[in-house]
């Protein structure tokens, strides 16, 4: 027997936590026709079917583009700071794809690393994900090549599978997810197959030893000479997580601001002296690559990507992880170290 | 015309004529058309050319990691020529110091992107070669700010409120201003004005507010430099209409200064002259 | 002189310091009286004047903003105020294709002799604000949460 919903009630619901004054957060066609997740003010906005996935990602529940920290008053000579309180609205993410739900559980580990971070701790304990199993993927999902799956329960708190006669199955996978939807299902006796996701592309092992054994090669100029700089791949990314902070005022005062921030760009690593390290994006691609396939799994133990293709889709030349890693795969295979 | 280009592009670096070429590859047959450096004869025949080659190729003459493979062939469509002519007015290349091969071109995108229909260039008409048929030119283009037109019969509170509407998505990733073969102040290892601090001149958040002021910032640092290859609005993740934009900017140079961007390398760009016959209504 | 509501526009102008400002100045020494809602702030030459001072302007909270120099054929520095009539001719038009109030953007040329035509010019447009109230919609805009 399993707890299913009918596609009505389900948006019944929405418009219910909406009107309890919770923030929801769902795909949306957008004014450009371009799908984002994004807050929804009535259930009517939801889109759940026709797209493989929306052109961001859901880390803007947990993690905001832009966000006070606090705010700071000149008073003479005397400066007064103020604390901005971490935002604990509720928060409800409909309709997550389980590859954007999967990296939460991994920002969790760098937002409680060396700081607890109560901003994105406070927002996390707020935010309850219900993802949508996929149906259909493209040739730039790769979910499955890092150990994801179209159904993948990682992150999510309770799972919506598309079955027939408009209706859901839904499956609770934690308590916040069982609170959610407690009541509101009605059982039936129904089966529904789960897709199969795309194949797999490239093995992580293979990647992390080229990783590990090519950091000078020209490859790396090669295979990233077209990318242009620009942060489409970073922000709508659901695992980048960089930031910068910042303070924007005047003479009477201001406020200190975290923002999306992304290594892509050629003042990233800037230091006051001027000197920059990595001064040509072959650097900072590579840099990308390690992070997410290297130095975040020897780290923190998970990759730091989900395989959502999001950034294949988005970026304006074709490059994205997946196409880098391909390229990256041809040469582990031909087993070349090039100098 | 592909054989004819890859055959032309394999002469050009047998002979040592330019060290790399700049054109469209397609590594799989999955994937859209995108930019390829190749600097080997024999690796020619990565190239592609199709209606879906987008890409504005003038945005890499410009960066560093580009010039320092040497002398480049380009590969350009009209509107992609403009962008060249533009940045050789603005001194950003000498014209014997790259190849230009031109591809006649009757649109991009299925269906037809909206700066198709009333594109003056389907040839290219400065390049060294140019490639393909010579196709007549569009019919005279009263068509060309048609959408922006009908948008400026909003009243300024629905154009705002429009404005908000499209700025509230923009989380400030620049591919915008990187896709530009225009927007080239971070490339010379310089500073774009949004990256400026010690004083900040636009704020860097993703806010409306610094959202609206880095728009306005771009779009009027492309007046009377935009060449609408709309490259900016395809990049954009958001989907935000920046082509509306430039538009504006486009209309109010060609309706006042009578001048058109990347048309005629011998016109003095817009904004670094001016004219003692220059009209206006509105100063007192 | 305010009105019922006590709002007392705030306007910024961006003036010339050869023409303008000594217009200014010249209204000052004659005593001539305008409104003190006006904060000028003085640059070499309004071909120095970047749009994105207008924008500040308004972001800080300005209800108006003024830009104002040399007569064509005057500049200081021969032809800083061609190069500004080019630039405003199409900043306008950006302007209004993102929907600003126009009516709160004004340009003038004022020469250093004319300091009667700087106290009507900054008199009609402080009672011109006055009548169309703060500038809301760009303080709404500028509230630091999105």
């Amino acid at each position: 027997m399993s707890d299913v919903i009918s596609k009505n009630d389900l948006l019944r619901l929405v418009d219910q936590w909406l009107a309890e004054g919770k923030r929801v957060l769902g795909p949306v066609k957008t004014g450009g026709g371009v799908i984002l997740y994004a807050p929804l003010a009535a259930s009517g906005q939801l889109v759940l079917d026709g797209f493989v996935h929306p052109a961001n990602s859901i880390k803007e529940a947990v993690f905001p583009r832009s966000e006070t920290i606090y705010t700071y008053t000149f008073n003479g000579q005397e400066i007064e700071l103020s604390d901005v309180d971490p935002d604990c609205t509720q928060c409800i993410v409909i309709g997550a794809r389980p590859c954007d739900a999967a990296a939460l559980p991994v920002l969790d580990h760098l937002f409680n690393w060396d700081y607890q971070d109560k901003f994105y701790n406070a927002r996390r304990a707020a935010t309850t994900v219900v993802t949508l199993a996929c149906t259909e993927h493209d040739d730039d999902c790769f979910c499955t090549s890092v150990g994801l799956g179209p159904a993948s329960e990682q992150g999510s708190d309770a799972m919506l599978i598309t079955a027939p006669d408009n209706r859901y199955e839904i499956r609770a996978l934690t308590d916040k997810g069982q609170a959610l939807f407690a009541g509101k299902t009605s059982a039936a006796e129904i089966k529904v197959p789960i897709s199969d996701g795309p194949a797999k592309k490239f093995d992580t092992v293979d990647i992390e030893t080229f990783l590990k054994n090519n950091y000078e090669s020209d490859a790396w100029r090669d295979i990233t000479m077209r990318c242009l700089g620009c942060g489409a791949c970073a922000y709508n990314c659901p695992t980048c997580h960089c930031f910068d902070i910042v303070d924007e005022g005047d003479a009477s005062g201001g406020r200190r601001v975290k923002n999306w921030d992304s290594c892509q760009f050629g003042q990233f690593t800037v230091h006051a002296s001027g000197h920059n390290p990595r001064a040509v994006q072959a650097q900072r691609q590579r840099q990308r690559i390690q992070h997410k396939f290297r130095i975040y799994p020897e780290k923190f133990g998970a990759i730091l990507c989900t395989g959502c293709g999001t950034c294949t889709r988005n970026c304006p030349v074709g490059l994205g992880v997946l196409n880098t890693l391909e390229a990256i795969a041809v040469i582990a295979r031909a087993s070349i170290e090039v100098k | 015309m592909i054989d004819q280009l890859r055959q032309t592009c394999r002469k050009l670096l047998e002979e040592g004529a330019v060290n790399v070429v700049i054109g469209y590859g397609q590594d799989k047959p999955s994937m859209m058309p995108h930019p390829v450096f190749i600097t080997k004869p024999e690796e020619t025949e990565r190239l592609v050319w199709n209606d879906l080659c987008f890409a504005n190729l003038a945005a890499y003459v410009t960066r560093k990691e580009i010039k320092a493979l040497g002398k480049p062939a380009v590969i350009v469509k009209g509107c992609d020529e403009r962008a060249l002519v533009v940045l050789e007015q603005e001194s950003q290349f000498t014209r014997d110091g790259i190849y230009v091969i031109g591809m006649a071109c009757d649109g991009v995108g299925n269906p037809r992107a909206a700066k198709c229909a009333s594109c003056a260039v389907r040839t290219p008409r400065y390049a060294d070669v140019t490639i393909g048929e010579a196709k007549p030119a569009t019919p005279a283009a009263d068509g060309e700010f048609a959408q922006l037109d009908e948008f400026m019969k909003k009243t300024p509170v629905e154009r705002l409120a429009y404005w908000k509407s499209e700025f509230s998505r923009c989380v400030k990733c620049y591919a915008c201003r990187e896709v530009c073969p225009m927007c080239y102040c971070t490339r010379q290892g310089g500073r774009c004005l949004v990256d400026k601090n010690r004083p900040t001149a636009i704020d860097t958040s993703a806010t409306l507010k610094g959202n609206l002021a880095w728009h306005i910032a771009r779009a009027f640092h492309q007046a009377g430099r935009c060449v609408g290859c709309d490259e900016c609005t395809r990049a954009c993740p958001a989907g935000i209409n920046l082509r509306l934009l430039n538009q504006s900017l486009a209309k109010a140079a060609g309706r006042a200064f009578a001048y058109k961007a990347g048309m005629d390398p011998e016109t003095p760009p817009v904004i670094g002259s001016y004219s003692l016959e220059d009209k206006e209504n509105f100063i007192q | 002189m305010s009105d019922a509501t006590g709002f007392e526009p705030k306007i910024v102008a961006f003036v010339c310091n050869w023409c303008t400002y000594l217009g200014a100045d010249l209204a000052g020494t004659n005593r001539l009286e305008y409104p003190p809602n006006v904060r000028i702030v003085r640059l070499p030459c309004t071909g120095r004047i970047d749009f994105n001072l207008i924008i500040k302007g308004f972001e800080m909270g300005a209800d108006a903003v003024i830009v104002s120099g040399c007569h064509p054929g005057d500049c200081h520095y021969t032809a800083g105020n061609y190069h500004a009539r080019r630039r405003w001719t199409l900043f306008r038009e950006l302007l209004e294709t993102l929907g600003f109030e126009m009516d709160r953007i004004h340009f003038a040329w004022i020469s250093a002799a004319e300091g009667k035509k700087f106290q009507q010019f900054i008199t009609e447009i402080t009672e011109k604000t006055r009548a169309l109230g703060p500038y809301t919609a760009y303080r709404e805009i500028c509230e630091a949460a999105r």
